[in-house]
């Protein structure tokens, strides 16, 4: 593939466009090259929540909408291979769906440029109709349309890159988002230490970081950098080994309601997560998002 | 001659339509399913449920709830009804939680609230479908 390209480029017009392409075709090259069947891969990216949820989960429990919790939006100069590009796309990501959340449009179109900068320079600016959503952002009205297209936009980068043997990519963007989601509730719950929903959250993302670490692994091989991001993951594991999270399975039941199956689900969940145990991983998720947007 | 020409023009356009009678348009279903998620609930995922003519017994997502989120995942096929699809979830044990069809009647969705978080299966299934073929969506609220 490598050689093929080189090929192209060869007989190519050889502008700056075309050159820049070619380096990043090339970068792209290099971080592919996955130790595992692409299905696998598309089937765990799929289960891996959206960073709205907690974004919502913010709001919903009075927390007050704080811009400096976000990368700023200025930053985009700094991601200059595709590595920090998808990393950043997938903070820039979460950083919208929580502006979004809080309707901070002002903010929101920020961080909608800074997405549309990271994704043209990994070829996928395609997915972001900036005007459209510019006009749905001017307007509260449209915060569930804003919302469901801004979800569908990253929906189908995903299936996307999937396509285009490009998954690698995907694990990144996940990543990072993720990344940005937990720094944000860590912070938040710093300052709200008496709430325990939000220490169980922290504590509930061990399982989303154990199928990220699984992700990362079948890269390691092929990508030194996404073995370095694991590398930090293990880090963060290790924090989280402490943590238990113990499931009791009960029956649910079910009754019909107007055509929709309702479900009363009599399982529960509960996390063992101390204080201590919060702070140490605010620290790590800090260290990691740190090196991540600088 | 024009006798000849309709005959053939007929008999290709026929085969035409049933090859596409034949096909499963998932993706189309599954983004029709995404504004019928009821008010309220943002939407997360759409699946495609592709049973290939029967081919396919069961297609299985999987996705991690979160406790005191509420999910729903809705069904959209060719036919009002559920036409034989059956969507279930399943949990991390593979204890049955949820399904769509409840005493032998089928509905097109389920409202979930999660009350314990882990990886959870999202299984459809046939059950005397006619068409094997369908979309769905999956959203959430707190």
């Amino acid at each position: 593939m490598v050689l093929l390209a080189l090929f192209l480029a060869a007989c190519g017009s050889g502008t700056k466009q075309d050159e820049k392409a070619f380096l990043n075709s090339l970068d792209s090259a290099k971080t592919e090259g996955a130790t595992i069947d692409a299905e696998v891969i598309g089937s765990i990216l799929q289960s891996i929540p959206s960073p709205l949820e907690i974004s919502v989960l913010l709001k919903e429990s009075g927390q007050k909408y704080d811009y400096s919790l976000l990368n700023s939006a200025d930053n985009t100069s700094k991601y200059n291979n595709n590595y920090k590009k998808a990393l950043n796309l997938g903070i820039y990501g979460t950083d919208l769906g929580y502006t979004n959340i809080y309707q901070q449009n002002k903010d929101g179109i920020k961080y909608m440029s800074a997405i549309k900068s990271m994704a043209d320079g990994l070829n996928i600016g395609q997915f972001f109709d900036i005007e459209t959503i510019g006009r749905l952002a001017n307007n509260s009205r449209n915060l569930d349309s804003l919302l469901l297209i801004t979800t569908q936009n990253f929906n189908s980068i995903n299936a996307y890159l999937q396509t285009q043997n490009r998954s690698n990519l995907s694990v990144l963007l996940l990543a990072g988002g993720w990344v940005e989601a937990m720094q944000i509730t860590c912070q938040v719950a710093s300052k709200d230490k008496k709430n325990q929903e939000l220490k169980d959250t922290i504590g509930e993302q061990k399982i989303i970081l154990e199928n990220i670490m699984l992700l990362l692994s079948f890269y390691k091989d092929a990508d030194e950098n996404m073995a370095s991001l694991l590398k930090d993951f293990e880090e963060l594991k290790s924090a989280y080994d402490k943590i238990n999270i113990v499931y009791t399975y009960k029956e649910s039941t079910m009754e019909i309601v107007d055509g929709v199956a309702m479900i009363k689900d009599n399982s529960t969940t509960t996390i063992q997560i101390t204080d201590e145990d919060v702070a140490l991983i605010q620290k790590i998720t800090d260290s990691i998002r740190t090196r991540i947007i600088s | 001659m024009k006798k000849v020409l309709f005959s053939i023009l007929f008999l290709t356009s026929g085969l035409i339509s049933s090859d596409l009678i034949g096909q499963c348009d998932s993706e189309n279903f599954s983004t029709a399913c995404i504004p019928k998620l009821a008010t309220g609930f943002n939407f997360l995922k759409s699946y495609k449920v592709d049973g290939e003519g029967g081919a396919k017994d069961k297609i299985e997502y999987s996705y991690v709830f979160t406790k005191g989120t509420q999910y729903m995942i809705n069904l959209c096929t060719a036919s009002a009804a559920a036409d034989g699809v059956v969507v279930s979830l399943f949990d991390s044990s593979r204890n049955k939680v949820a399904t769509s069809k409840i005493n032998g009647q089928f509905v097109s969705a389920l409202a979930y609230p999660c009350n314990a978080t882990g990886i959870y299966y999202i299984q459809y299934t046939f059950d005397n479908a006619k068409a094997y073929c369908a979309g769905s969506a999956l959203g959430f609220k707190r």
